[in-house]
């Protein structure tokens, strides 16, 4: 092969390869969103035609799945009438759960960072946590928390914002120690040295000389323990009823409801939930491999 | 005979905000005050539920028993829940059962792990030299991982309609353009045979993204100058490939295929949004296996925390000694992961020269 075909064919042929997969990763992403935006004519192929492209736009499916118009057709049968609570109550446990595991977490992985905390066993343990099944603790947390609920009036049961915002705090906790650990072990030791040198107490030289240090990873992990929090569906599934339903449980019910394929308005709802996460994706682009290797991977 | 006054050093003032330990003076207090509430959270969440799933699995427990599950011994059986669960390989061939669940489970980690390693490392070294427009590219494909599981499944459900975009792409390329077919109609979800397949695709398409950008940032690291002299001394990029990319890259790829394993052995809300375990069982993965017999069609909570006990035994086994990497990883850059080997990575530039020689 002579040199300038090489040069000329071999970028050609890079080019090619990436269109082509990238095609493959982009293609559902366009089917969902172009889904939210066809009119009902168009959700499913007449005649053995499908739609590539919606040939009507309409904003009907947003307006509907949110409940700012009234569902046309018996749609949205499901207990609550549109998207609107479900999206709420996301939002709230998804919020609870990010604080609750930042709050505990970065206790412990500055303990862990600095102090070596819990030996050598303490991080494995909780690394290992993260190897199990959800669904394998699961059936006893639902024991527990309807146990809980009868005893309490049913204010930290089943069906609770309470049940839910504590185990999404439980089982996102790993990822802030991970995070959080690796982020502390970039700050220098003599900071807090010197802060205490300087008369902090232990307390003091914390929360004023090496939080602010560790700002922006702070950031980057509270969005992403939320993106993960937002992400859930089996724990809602399992401890929630019909009180504290989350976007994707829903999405589901409307999935499971027999109600007929209506694609549009679950298209929308589907498009709605994914926004969050992606724009905080985008956010903290630079930590996203970290999070999601237990902190092994740091770019 | 006056006692002269003794004079006594000041005594040191203990500060008044907080008792000593708490103040600041013996750090191992601090920093068992640290981690303390992530044990208790630990301990709330994880033990005990392990401790009342240990419980429940000795017996015949269900919700509708009528009693309270601290009460269950009152339905006390032994064993044979597990011996259930273990002796369910008749199930295996008609579909049924734990080990079916299990080894369905096995088949979509291994074929879901390897297409994702390799779709992901053929990305990732189209993406090592730099192009014009390969930030804006990457971030396309950092899109599929950051879909929310449950919507991955809906939006695959849309698209393997037998009616929809898929057999339709497939019949536009094979029927329309190249007249090798008739229209096709995969029955991508409602046959056992390809459901599977098709879940695992799903996953496909949401994690190699994941794998891409772990690959690439370990290539990116890569030292060099150990590239550049086997470039010069004029090693194809096969031999540049197999004795210096693979061997340097092979802590990074460990620690790739052991996280996406254990996190694609917990696949379920893609799976189930997709067919919920069906046709029949073709789709039931442990998890979705576990929810089904608690929750969905059923509800033996004795059984299912017996099975629970079982999958924990069985992952823990084989990842106890898988996750040792990942801790070591924790303490290193990438830089040190790829490159902790230098002096290997020499012999294996000459190795690459001389695989080149006898060409």
């Amino acid at each position: 092969m002579t040199p300038d075909r090489a040069t000329v064919l071999k970028p050609a042929g890079r080019v090619l390869a990436i269109l082509l997969i990238g095609a493959f990763f982009l293609f559902p992403l366009y089917w969902l969103v172009t889904m939210s935006f066809k009119p009902q004519d168009e959700w499913s192929p007449v005649g053995g035609k499908i739609f590539w492209t919606p040939g009507r736009w309409t904003l009907d499916n947003f307006t509907q799945a949110l409940g700012i118009s009234t569902p046309n057709t018996q749609f949205f049968s499901a207990a609550p009438v549109n998207a609107k609570s479900p999206i709420i109550h996301s939002l709230v446990t998804a919020t609870g759960g990010t604080l609750v595991a930042l709050v505990i977490g970065v206790l412990a992985a500055y303990g862990i960072a600095r102090f070596r905390a819990g030996g050598k066993m303490l991080p494995f343990q909780i690394l290992q946590l993260r190897m199990f099944p959800p669904i394998v603790v699961i059936i006893p947390l639902l024991i527990m928390f309807a146990w809980l609920g009868r005893h309490t009036g049913g204010t930290f049961g089943v069906d609770t914002y309470w049940a839910l915002i504590l185990v999404y705090g439980a089982v996102t906790f790993p990822f802030v120690v991970w995070l959080m650990r690796s982020f502390f072990q970039e700050v220098p030791r003599e900071i807090a040295e010197a802060a205490i040198v300087d008369g902090c107490t232990q307390w003091g030289a914390f929360f004023k000389a090496i939080l602010p240090q560790v700002r922006g990873g702070l950031a980057a992990t509270a969005l992403f323990v939320f993106i993960l929090n937002w992400s859930d569906f089996l724990i809602a599934l399992v401890l929630t009823d019909h009180k504290v339903v989350t976007a994707p449980v829903f999405l589901n019910s409307l999935q499971s409801a027999g109600a007929g394929q209506e694609y549009g308005p679950q298209a929308a709802l589907g498009l709605v939930l994914i926004v969050p996460p992606a724009v905080f994706g985008l956010l903290i682009q630079r930590y996203l491999v970290r999070g999601l290797t237990f902190g092994a991977i740091k770019r | 005979m006056a006692v002269p006054a003794i004079e006594t050093e000041p005594r040191p003032r203990r500060p008044l905000k907080w008792p000593a330990g708490f103040g600041g003076r013996s750090e191992k207090t601090i920093a068992q005050l640290l981690v303390t509430p992530g044990q208790l959270l630990m301990l709330l969440i994880v033990a005990f539920p392990a401790g009342v799933a240990v419980y429940l699995a000795f017996t015949g427990y269900q919700p509708t028993s009528g009693y309270e599950w601290f009460d269950a011994y009152k339905d006390w059986t032994w064993f044979s829940n597990y011996w259930e669960a273990l002796r369910s390989w008749g199930a295996f061939w008609t579909g049924g059962g734990f080990w079916m669940a299990m080894f369905r489970t096995a088949v979509v980690t291994v074929l879901g792990v390897s297409v994702e390693l390799a779709l992901g490392f053929a990305l990732a070294l189209l993406f090592v030299k730099s192009f014009r427009g390969r930030s804006l590219l990457t971030v396309v494909f950092l899109l599929p991982m950051m879909v929310v599981p449950a919507v991955t499944g809906f939006i695959f459900y849309m698209l393997f309609q037998t009616q929809g975009p898929v057999n339709g792409a497939l019949t536009v390329l094979f029927h329309d353009w190249l007249h090798l077919t008739g229209h096709i109609q995969v029955p991508w979800l409602s046959d056992p045979n390809i459901a599977l397949f098709s879940v695992i695709l799903a996953d496909i398409w949401q994690w190699t993204p994941l794998m891409f950008l772990i690959l690439l940032s370990g290539l990116v690291a890569l030292p060099e100058d150990q590239m550049n002299a086997a470039r010069i001394l004029g090693a194809r990029p096969w031999h540049q490939f197999r004795y210096l990319i693979l061997p340097m890259l092979w802590p990074i790829i460990l620690i790739a295929v052991i996280i996406r394993s254990i996190e694609i052995f917990k696949i379920f809300d893609s799976a189930w949004l997709l067919t919920s375990g069906g046709p029949g069982d073709a789709t039931t993965t442990i998890s979705v296996y576990l929810y089904r017999e608690t929750i969905a069609n059923a509800t033996r909570w004795g059984y299912g925390s017996a099975v629970a006990i079982l999958v924990l035994v069985i992952v823990s086994l084989i990842a106890i000694p898988a996750i040792r990497p990942i801790e070591a990883a924790q303490e290193e850059t990438i830089e040190e992961l790829v490159g902790g080997e230098g002096a290997e990575v020499v012999v294996d530039v000459e190795r690459a020269v001389e695989a080149e020689a006898r060409v």
